[in-house]
């Protein structure tokens, strides 16, 4: 019974309205153009994640104090609280202090500065577990600190970081539909947008769970799979 | 463009001066305003906002599409120079933006189901039935619950118009506080599974004057807008411009209406 | 714009009761993630290889989508199918189901890290499945998965401000509802920060000490 009653409407549903084809070719130009902006909001973010982690990291390392600590403080902040508190901040806040960037900066900003501060802990974390015979053998061959770190430890890591960064890069393009609250027009936003004006939820945040899903699976995680490989083949030749 | 309108200048005459796009801010709240499809400006307060403008010599726009409670501060941070949501000119508003002179008087009326099982019509039978009362955060419907006595635990608040709607949808609220015009759209829009109960039942002092919100900073702007308006209000251009959304000449603001009134008692 | 403390301490009684209901929700949400993931991993070890395969991508989908994007489709899908959830309900079934996928990896994680040798022995002992789970596999796995379970709690945490988006009456929504009605957004956004902050931060030094706990037991083990 329960079951029949949740069974009509659900038919009805894709009875009446548009069908689903019909849906299809109207929305589907503008949930492209939405997801093209997920896309550049992801590469954005992700460029200034892979800086901020690099640099971060290897500050965490450092023999100084003081730079070490401002790493801890700076990791610590942006991973202790949560990143649409850091998003809304940065666009409703700053602009008090007199700072008003952009919806897609303030977007790409908040995404860099939190997943930076992950990724600097996968960055630590690499660095620390190349064996301790290589650091050896740099100091042994008069390396200086800033060589020894590109030619012998950095390229080493790559290979050791670049699968957690792979599901850390997964996790920031899910994170990216949180720009479509600061009316950043991505594809969360145009599917809010299409849901508000036709009422065809399922239709709508189906088919954006779709495309978030295949951008994942088909675009995404081959890219970085790839990217494993050619930094294997590359550490291996060296 | 329009460079003689702007004796001194603020900062957005300057921006306009220079060519560049007037930027209009709004939400999601059919038929007051909302966008199309290309994210173009829909909804009778865009519409007679651009006749406007329109007469001002200002022909090159930009919008952007906010939450309603982000309108001010997305003002205020110039994400945008002018709100044309279709706020209400409220005493809280005005300590923090201005207000053009009034486009039209407004009420708000309760969205219930069809035949109105609890019987409400107001705040009141809402304190009366303990029912639950959806609105959007940042809508004028919240202070004015709160004078007329609603207790938090009652209220239930979300983003705007779209999420009212889909609470109402899914019997999360007994009954949906918001402008009549947003109210008699959801009905349309629900096959009648809602009705919208008689404005006339609301309190009288909860009738309001809807303005488009400015800066502050923009008080020459500001006075321009106000001239062009005061030529064109209730004219053929205005009225053929807002009538598919509904507005009609029952909504022109009147002779004595003053947004310095609405500021001091609203 | 200036800091106002005393606008801070009017608010702090609505934000500090926001903040149980961040907490409540993060629990009971991490509570049925902690089930959830228990069936989609005993889901990939079924013995009829369809369901392990339909499991397994039905996890991969839950994963590899936003959060964000399947609380609006709880929230506004289901209604239209008859099926009257309250703004709560629709967050917590969303989140134990989006965190329920990521423990069945955690699960299955720990399952794997029980040496093979194990599973054999109880075999050649032969001990029931559900003997050999409870009593060898089990007590084994569980150290192994305890550190990921924690992550998760916090992950589970540090996501429940998405939940403002849906309406409900977590710390966000609350501070949202604040700057809507004061038009004062840097104290309620400064306070969510923080309170994130002085939960998170001794959450996250557990969660390490905690891991080094196991990996300390975990190598006593092995010697």
């Amino acid at each position: 019974m329960a079951l029949r009653s949740c069974l009509i409407p659900f038919l009805q549903q894709l009875g009446d309205d548009v069908s689903y084809w019909g849906f299809f070719v109207e929305y589907a130009p503008k949930m492209a153009s939405g997801a093209m902006t997920t896309a550049m909001v992801m590469g954005c973010s992700a460029l200034l994640a892979a800086v901020i982690s690099l640099i971060f990291g290897l500050m965490r390392l450092s023999q100084n104090w003081g730079v070490q600590a401002a790493a801890t403080v700076y990791i610590e902040f942006f991973r202790g609280t949560s990143l649409l508190v850091q998003l809304y901040w940065i666009y409703y806040v700053l602009p008090l202090m007199g700072l008003t960037l952009s919806p897609f900066m303030s977007g790409v900003l908040a995404l860099g500065l939190n997943f930076g501060a992950y990724g600097a802990e996968i960055v630590r974390g690499g660095v620390q577990s190349v064996p301790r015979g290589q650091w050896e053998a740099a100091l042994a061959l008069n390396m200086s600190p800033a060589q020894r770190m590109r030619r012998i430890i950095v390229p080493q890591t790559f290979t050791l970081i670049l699968p957690p960064m792979a599901n850390l890069t997964v996790e920031l393009l899910k994170a990216t539909a949180l720009v479509a609250l600061i009316t950043v027009v991505d594809l969360m936003f145009v599917a809010k947008q299409i849901n508000a004006t036709t009422w065809l939820s399922a239709q709508v945040f189906g088919t954006a769970l779709i495309i978030y899903y295949i951008m994942a699976r088909f675009a995404l995680i081959p890219f970085l799979r790839w990217l494993e490989v050619l930094a294997a083949r590359k550490v291996g030749k060296a | 463009m329009s460079s003689a309108f702007f004796a001194q200048a603020d900062e957005l005459s300057d921006r306009i001066n220079a060519g560049e796009p007037i930027r209009l801010g709004f939400a999601t709240a059919i038929p007051w305003a909302y966008p199309g499809d290309n994210g173009e400006p829909l909804g009778f307060v865009n519409a007679l906002t651009l006749v406007v403008l329109e007469e001002m010599g200002i022909t090159n726009y930009e919008t952007s599409v906010n939450e309603w409670a982000g309108l001010i501060p997305g003002l205020q941070a110039k994400r945008y120079d002018i709100i044309t949501g279709g706020m209400y000119i409220l005493k809280s508003r005005c300590e923090n933006i201005n207000f053009s002179d009034p486009i039209g008087l407004f009420g708000d009326a309760m969205l219930v189901p069809a035949g109105n099982p609890k019987g409400i019509h107001n705040y009141q039978d809402v304190i009366k039935t303990s029912a639950t009362l959806v609105t959007g955060a940042g809508f004028n419907t919240v202070e004015a619950a709160k004078k007329e006595g609603v207790p938090e635990s009652q209220m239930m608040l979300v983003a705007g118009e779209v999420e009212i709607l889909a609470a109402m949808n899914a019997g999360r609220a007994d009954a949906a506080v918001q402008t009549f015009f947003g109210a008699k759209e959801h009905v349309d829009k629900s096959n009648g599974k809602f009705e919208v109960t008689d404005p006339a039942d609301m309190p009288d002092w909860t009738k309001n004057w809807v303005g488009i919100g400015m800066r502050k900073s923009d008080p020459e702007f500001l006075a321009a807008f106000n001239e062009a308006m005061a030529k064109v209000i209730g004219g053929q251009k205005w009225m053929a411009a807002t009538a598919p959304y509904g507005y009609t000449e029952f909504q022109l603001p009147g002779e004595d209406a003053s947004t310095a009134f609405a500021c001091a008692n609203r | 714009m200036e800091w106002r403390w005393d606008f801070t301490f009017e608010i702090l009684p609505r934000m500090l009761w926001a903040t149980g209901n961040t907490l409540l929700a993060a629990g009971i949400g991490y509570l049925i993630a902690l089930v959830v993931g228990l069936i989609l991993m005993l889901g990939q070890r079924t013995p009829y290889r369809i369901v392990n395969f339909i499991v397994r991508e039905v996890v991969e989908f839950i994963r590899s989508t936003p959060l964000l994007v399947q609380l609006f489709f709880v929230f506004f899908v289901a209604p239209q199918f008859g099926i009257k959830l309250t703004a709560w309900t629709s967050a917590m079934l969303t989140i134990g189901l989006h965190f329920g996928t990521y423990l069945s990896e955690v699960y299955r994680g720990a399952l794997e890290g029980v040496p093979k040798a194990q599973w054999e022995a109880c075999r050649a002992l032969n001990f029931s499945t559900a003997y050999t789970y409870r009593r060898v596999v089990l007590p084994q796995a569980f150290p192994i998965a305890l550190p990921g379970m924690g992550n998760y709690l916090v992950g589970i945490f540090k996501d429940t401000p998405l939940l403002a988006t849906i309406g409900v009456a977590e710390l966000m929504h609350t501070a949202n509802a604040l700057g809507a009605e004061t038009y004062r957004y840097l104290e309620p956004y400064t306070m969510v920060g923080f309170i994130f902050l002085i939960i998170s931060l001794p959450a996250a030094m557990g969660l390490r000490r905690l891991e080094a706990a196991v990996a300390k037991a975990q190598g006593k083990v092995k010697h």
